[in-house]
Order: structure tokens, then sequence, then C-alpha cells
């Protein structure tokens, strides 16, 4: 899923500021399995909002919704109405939800209340982590299904380098597990070692972000 | 005039429910809106954050003493959440000590009373 | 094949047999030129050539390219480190193109430190390479005279190829995890084509003697000019922080005592340091050694004495 949590609540009371009729609208997605942008946090965050705009005299309406998905144009239909009647819309969707709704409804002011983080997969409830870089070319089948892009800090091909220490990353060893130590005890486990002694050649990056903003076309499928 | 808001009190039906039906001090009981919850794990941030919205002083969350949880660890993680929601406090410029978590057993009554009393003084000025 | 590919002194002292002594200068963090030439005076004459730092640790400093050169001009010879983390292809070989017209073929090869750890924590980082593709990019330009995307190095299509004749080093950490893996990860880099490796600063000499022991099974020692890395102790208080904070790093808690024990802790550090020379030396398959005296450079010239080494080739 696509991982994000909510900004500091100063910078979104700020953000809102000036708007008289405000919006909050969750994303049923990615960004409510990891609890940051469903219809509970949506709730929690419109409450904080009223009760900080009760003490500062601000007068503000704060209207609540989520809907299934902001990346797909099908679901707004149900929102139609508040947003059209809302000043701002405060998205509570990661940038592509954020982004997508501003698209559909052109001229409405959209605000996000998220900063997306990454690709991930919930380790154990309440923890997410990084697994894939979204590089265009996958490399799992080489590395025993562990990522050396996203998961090494250093995102190398042929590593570990010399911070890896104890199963962890010397960039932060309470919380990044090394990637490469990872790999190791996988394809030693599978026994495929012998496959990391090769060289990984250098690598071609335009498959990802630095071939420029990406996009897919389905031939088939389009209308 | 509008009525005047009581403290809401997010009871634990296995422990303080318990305790504030052995109350006998009617002030205590009056001062205070009982909700019954099979575990304090059941309130919910969003929930505490609706009765400050609603205009209710202060909420208390008693749950029932830590490793004496029937569902093993609802009231830690009450406890947790009570940390979210005093941050949410904090963001909105209000005192987080209005929102309290504590851990009651089923026979004491006299600590539910204290519990009350004091939040209930402590709010006292403020209080509509 | 008895041609050498570079020519450089570092490259002849290997080709002679002699067991090298190179040190490592730190650039300023500063355009201060007199900081560089302070550090060669210490220098000169008493090592076979010089690393000069590429942004060590993160920390913004003098291009170790512009030092270098700098360097050269004071009559030492310098060893230039470029790191993966700053520069994307383009730039590294670029940058090497330009050491090279500037009489800089020595190479050194490097991942380079996190970002986390300098004084720009909040930068992107680039990893386009690693220090083992690095390798092996600055092998072709210099023995298949191509760039990395495969065009020839020359300047026109009637010009003549001018390729870069480096002579290419890595680094390599016996005491970073997975032990069993660093040894193969050596075997990659000598795979890519890489002439000589730098270790990690060596303290633990058992685990170091272990991990030669795992080289020499592979051959590798035959293969490529392994010099052991040492970094002086100047304090106790230096020691602990090495052994708590550095990763991939053990100090003995013997040298801990030595050092708290001693009246004069620098010359116990430095005692340390030549003791631990003799032993490498020892050692089949150590070709050198290289001191890195962190801001400590003006002590190098009586480590290298006492430790027998001078005068140099």
């Amino acid at each position: 899923m696509i991982t994000a949590v909510q900004k500091p609540f100063d910078e979104i009371s700020e953000m809102v500021k000036g708007h008289d009729k405000l919006l909050i609208l969750g994303c049923g997605s990615c960004v409510t399995v990891c609890m940051a942008g469903g219809e509970k946090e949506v709730g929690i965050l419109a409450s904080t909002l009223r009760l900080f705009n009760k003490q500062n005299n601000i007068s503000m309406e704060i209207i609540e919704d989520t809907i299934e998905r902001q990346c797909d144009r099908e679901f707004f239909d149900a929102v139609k109405d508040k947003i059209l009647r809302a000043d701002a819309v405060l998205s509570m969707a990661c940038g592509a939800g954020v982004q997508f709704c501003a698209e559909v409804f052109e001229g409405k002011r959209v605000l996000p209340a998220l900063n997306t983080r990454f690709y991930g997969a919930t380790e154990q409830q309440g923890i997410w982590s990084e697994c894939c870089a979204g590089c265009g070319s996958c490399v799992l089948d080489k590395f025993g299904g562990i990522c050396p892009i996203a998961r090494c800090s250093k995102s190398l091909l042929n590593g570990p380098c010399g911070g890896s220490q104890e199963g962890k990353c010397e960039v932060d060893p309470e919380n990044i597990d090394c990637g490469w130590q990872l790999i190791y005890d996988r394809m030693k486990s599978l026994g495929l070692l012998h496959k990391l002694e090769e060289n990984e050649p250098i690598n071609d990056w335009s498959t990802g972000r630095d071939g420029g903003p990406g996009k897919i076309i389905r031939e088939d499928m389009v209308l | 005039m509008r009525e005047k808001k009581k403290i809401i009190a997010f009871c634990c039906e296995n422990s303080s429910l318990k305790a504030a039906y052995a109350v006998t001090d009617q002030s205590i009981l009056d001062a205070i809106e009982i909700i019954r919850l099979p575990c304090s794990g059941k309130a919910e941030i969003g929930l505490v954050l609706k009765c400050f919205e609603n205009g209710h002083p202060g909420v208390l969350i008693l749950g029932c003493p830590v490793d004496n949880c029937k569902y093993l660890t609802g009231n830690v993680r009450a406890r947790k959440r009570v940390g979210m929601v005093k941050k949410a406090l904090r963001e909105a410029g209000i005192d987080e000590n209005r929102v309290q978590m504590d851990f009651i057993s089923s026979v004491d009554s006299h600590k539910f009373m204290n519990i009350v009393k004091e939040m209930e003084e402590r709010l006292a000025p403020t209080a509509r | 094949m008895s041609e050498l590919k570079a020519g450089t002194n570092l490259e002849k002292v290997f080709k002679a047999g002699h067991f090298a002594v190179t040190a490592e200068l730190g650039p300023p963090k500063s355009a201060d030129v007199e900081v560089i030439n302070k550090k060669v005076q210490y220098l000169k004459g008493n090592v076979d050539a010089v690393n000069i730092t590429d942004n060590q640790t993160a920390i913004v400093r003098m291009s170790s390219i512009a030092a270098g050169a700098l360097v050269l001009q004071q009559g030492l010879e310098p060893v230039i480190q470029i790191t993966c983390r700053d520069r994307n292809r383009i730039a590294i070989q670029s940058d090497v193109l330009g050491a090279y017209a500037l009489g800089l073929k020595n190479i050194l090869c490097l991942t380079g430190d996190h970002q986390k750890f300098g004084n720009h924590g909040t930068c992107k980082n680039v990893f386009d390479l690693d220090s083992i593709q690095l390798i092996q990019a600055l092998k072709t330009m210099r023995d298949e005279k191509q760039f990395i995307c495969g065009d020839e190095i020359k300047n026109s299509k009637k010009a003549p190829i001018v390729e870069p004749r480096i002579l290419i080093g890595a680094a390599a950490n016996p005491f970073a995890d997975p032990f069993e893996f660093r040894v193969i990860r050596l075997a990659k880099k000598v795979n890519a084509g890489v002439d000589f490796i730098q270790t990690q600063c060596v303290y633990d000499m058992e685990r170091f003697e272990e991990w030669m022991k795992q080289v020499r099974e592979r051959g590798l020692h035959k293969q490529v000019k392994i010099m052991a890395g040492l970094t002086p102790l100047k304090a106790v208080g230096m020691a602990k922080y090495m052994r708590d904070n550095v990763a991939g790093l053990s100090v003995p808690d013997y040298y801990i005592d030595r050092l708290s024990g001693a009246e004069d802790a620098p010359a116990e550090g430095i005692k340390i340091c030549v003791e631990q020379i003799k032993r490498l030396k020892e050692i089949e398959g150590v070709a050198g050694v290289h001191i890195m005296a962190i801001e400590w450079e003006r002590r190098v010239p009586e480590i290298v004495e006492a430790a027998g080494l001078l005068p140099r080739p």
C-alpha cells in the first residue's frame, strides 16, 4: 500500500485558515489501512480542528466524509455536492488522491492533510515499513525477494557497505535493518548464496522516476 | 441558560462501573455522566474528542488495573489512546489534563470518588 | 603482463614488491590552501602516496580533485577518492577525465558515507553507481577505452582515443557484517577489476588475520594488493568513541586498557600503531599499510620511521 502520516497539526491549521466551509475528505483505501486518512482519522482531525477554531474564535464549518478511493474518478460522485459547496477540500488521501481530487474538481482548492511516505507493508499492527521504491524494473528475483533499492539506505545493488552491523544499518540502527543482511540471510537459507557473488551491472534507472513522470497505457482498456 | 455539561466517565463494566455503583455520595454521581463500556479500550480517540466538542469540561477513562484487563491489553491500549487525545487537545490549545486515564479495581469506590472529586474541583473555575 | 597500467609511484612500489605506505589527507573545510601545504610537508618523503578524501563523513570540504592537484604540485602523489554519494555517472566520468588530465592517476572507488552523518543531512543522495560498479566503470574507461554507455573516449570521430589510465583502488571492511560475506564482496571488487585495496582501520588483529586467511583461501591476495588500514589512537576517549559509535569497527579492550594506563596516551597510541604495522608486515598477502591519522598527519613520519619503513623507495 501507499503509506502516509498526518501532517503536523500546526501546518494543517495554518493551511486551512480563511476557509469558511471546509470538507475533510478521507480515503478508504491505502491510507485507511495505514491509519492515516480513513474515516476515523477524518473524525479525529475534524474534532481537533473544531476545538482549535473554537479556542481561537475562528468561524469555520467543517464537514466530514470519506470515499472509497480518491485516485479513481467514479468514487467522487458520492461527494460531488459536498465538494462543490465547500470552500476548500482538506484531503486525507495520499499525494495521488489529493492531486486527483484537484484534477476532478477544477477550480476547487484541495489541500493535503497527510505527508505521503512510501510503498510499504504492515510489519506488525501499528508499524509499517518501506518495501518498494517503484523503480520500474523489478529485481526481486535476484535477491531472494528482498529489494536492495528500497531497503538499503544507499540502494546498493552490490552491497552491503561497511555500515552493516549486527543486522542493522548505521543510518538508524534502532529502526532500520540492513537490507543486505536480510538479503544475505535469505539467499543463504535458499541455498543461493553463490548468486550473490555475481557482480550486478550498472543499473538502468530510466524505468523509474529518473525517466520522468511515469505513465502506463493499456491499449486494450483505453476507451 | 444552557444546562451545565457534566464530566464524562467512560467506565469499564468489569471494574470501575462496579466501583461507581458502590458510591453512596450523590454529589459525586451528580457530577458525572457515566458511559458504560465493555472495556476501557473501547474509548476511541474520536469519541473522546467528540465529548469535548459537545462542551463537556472533562473526560475520565476508567479501566481495570494494569495486568487485570479481561481483554488482556485493552486498558493499556486505552492509556495510549488517551495520550493521543492529550496530543490533540494540546494542538487545539486546550488543557490536556481535561482528559485523564485511571485504573480502578471493582471494589475501590473510594478511589473512584477521589478521582471524580479531584477533577471536578480542578475544572470547577472554568466549568460552565 | 609486465606493463604498468597507470605508471604511478604507488603502482611501481607494488610492482617492485615493496611494502607500500600511504597516508590520508583530509582537504580543508574552507578554501585555505595552507592547510594542504602544511599536511604535505609532514607526509612528503614518508609515504608513497596520499589519499585525498572526498567529502569524508559527508562533511563539505575542498574537492578531492582540486586538493589532489595542489598536493601533486607540491611533489606528493595523491590517491583521489571518489564516492558514489554525490555524483551520478555523468559527473563521475567527467571528473575522472579531469583528474587524469591534471595528472591524478590513482583513484579510490568508494560508496561514500551516508549524508546523515555529515553537515547537510537534508540533501538528496545519488548512489547512481555503487563502489563495485564504479570500479567496473573505471576499468572500462581504462581498458576498453569506452564510457559506461559504450561510446569511445575520443573528442570526435577522427580524434584520437585518449583514455584515462588510472590505477584503481577500493576499500574493504573486514569487520562489518555479515562477516562471511566480506571476503565475497572483496572478490566481487577483484572481479570488477580493482588493482589495490585499502581496508577499514584495523584494531582487532585476530579478526583481521581470520579475514586474511579467507582472502588467501580464495587466492585474492595474488590478484589485488591489499593495504591494511590503520588509525593511530590519540586518546582513550577516541578509542572508546570508535568502539561504540563507528559501525564496523571493533577496538579491543586491551588497547583501551593500555591507553588509559599510559602516562602519555598519544605516545602509547603511536606505539600501538607501530606494533600493529610490524605484525601486519608478517601476514602473508598484506602488501602495505594505509595510515589514516585523522587530523594528526604530523605524527605520521615518526610512525613510519619507528616501523622501519624509511626511507621510502
